[in-house]
Formats: structure tokens, C-alpha cells, sequence
């Protein structure tokens, strides 16, 4: 019998590629996910960012984050079809536990990405004791 | 017994600077740390991108736990770095 099981992926797909190619491979993934049995339920797409360290040369990626409910045989195929995709650089799908999914119901994670393409120069925690409460 | 780094002093520090006892997740009562949000996570790393330890945060060592692996997934995400040159 499958279960269903809430997953959470996130792919960085090249960013010199023109709009309507990413797109393409955004809906190719979601094609991917839906005929084999999943549902998505949600997906964010971030957009073009710029990379903590260079991968395969490149410094700039295009972050797109998928929520869906699939069956376990779908993970195998779908990072599979990751793999053998050239256009996607890095990708990562995590199983969401039950504190997950309580986050997530609880507040939406908002994460604000394309405005910001370089990581921002943030105070050493050593020099300064930052109490500022967060 | 040991005079364990760990345990809060009570006397003079030294030179390490005291920071808050209390564990900055158990307040604000997250039992979720995200490791896409490199915002709040770039506040445990170094300028040089290393995990700063929880007895100078003052995370608790359930909540470090969590933290640490969502670091290490923003690493391999790209959203924080493994190594960043600290800032002469």
C-alpha cells in the first residue's frame, strides 16, 4: 500500500538560460511529480540568486522550491530524472517531519530571494555581544 | 571535577564575552529551523562560514542540532557558504 508523505524539494536550475526554457524545465518537474502518482502543493520559485560558491563555474542559479504528497517510489524517479538533466545544478528533497509540517501550517514561509544577489555582510557575533533579541 | 568550558561562569568570563543563557529558539518556541531562511542562519556562522558552538550562542543542544543540519543543507544549496574569507 503507498503512503503518501509530504516532501519538500529544492532545485537550482542554470540561470543563464532565457525565462521560457526554465519555465520549461519547472513544468517538466511538475509533470514529473503529478503523473507519477504525486500531488504538489505548492511551488515557489525564487528566481535568479547568486550563489554562495561557484557551481560548475557558475555563480548565479535559479532557485525553484516544490511541496508535494507523493508515494515513496516517485523520490527514486524523480531525483533520477534530476541526475540526467545537465540544465539542473544542484537539488535537494527532504521528507518534511511532523515539526516541519507544523511549522508550515502554522505561519507560510516567506523567503525573500531575488532582490538580493549578493550575500550581505553581517556582524561578527565575537566582536559585538548581540543581544538583540530575534 | 573538570572547570568544563561549557558551564556558565559565574565569575569573571575572561575574554570570552557572556552571552544570554537562554536558548534563542526555545523562546520564541520555533521547533523548526529552516534551512532555507540564510538570513536567520547567517547569524551562527563566522565570517569565515564556520558553526559558531552553542556555548557562545547559547543555543540549547537540541535546537544546535537542528541548526547545524539546516546549515549544512544551505550549504550544499549555496545558500551559505563553506568557506568565505573573513574580512581583513
Amino acid at each position: 500500500m503507498d503512503k503518501h508523505k509530504r516532501y519538500e524539494s529544492t532545485v537550482i536550475i542554470n540561470a543563464s538560460l532565457d525565462d521560457p526554457q526554465v519555465e520549461a524545465i519547472i513544468t517538466r518537474i511538475s509533470e514529473t511529480i503529478t503523473k507519477n502518482g504525486g500531488s504538489i502543493t505548492a511551488l515557489d520559485k525564487w528566481g535568479r540568486k547568486r550563489l554562495a560558491y561557484p557551481i560548475n563555474k557558475k555563480t548565479n542559479g535559479y532557485y525553484v522550491n516544490y511541496e508535494f504528497t507523493a508515494p515513496s517510489a516517485l523520490i527514486a524517479t524523480l531525483e533520477r530524472s534530476y541526475q540526467l538533466d545537465e540544465m539542473i545544478l544542484r537539488y535537494l528533497t527532504i521528507l518534511l517531519d511532523a515539526k516541519a509540517i507544523a511549522a508550515k501550517a502554522a505561519a507560510p514561509v516567506v523567503v525573500p530571494a531575488a532582490e538580493e544577489p549578493v550575500v550581505p555582510a553581517r556582524e561578527p557575533l565575537f566582536k559585538e555581544s548581540d543581544d538583540a533579541g530575534k | 571535577m573538570f572547570n568544563s568550558p561549557r558551564k556558565p561562569r559565574r565569575e569573571k568570563e575572561g575574554q570570552m564575552p557572556r552571552k544570554k543563557r537562554t536558548c534563542r529558539f526555545c523562546d520564541a518556541k520555533e521547533h523548526y529551523i529552516d534551512y532555507k531562511d540564510e538570513k536567520k542562519l547567517q547569524r551562527f556562522i563566522t565570517e569565515q562560514g564556520k558553526i559558531i558552538p552553542k556555548r557562545i550562542t547559547g543555543t540549547c543542544a537540541k535546537h544546535q542540532r537542528q541548526l547545524v543540519s539546516a546549515i549544512k543543507r544551505a550549504r550544499h544549496l549555496a545558500l551559505l557558504p563553506f568557506v568565505s574569507d573573513a574580512i581583513r
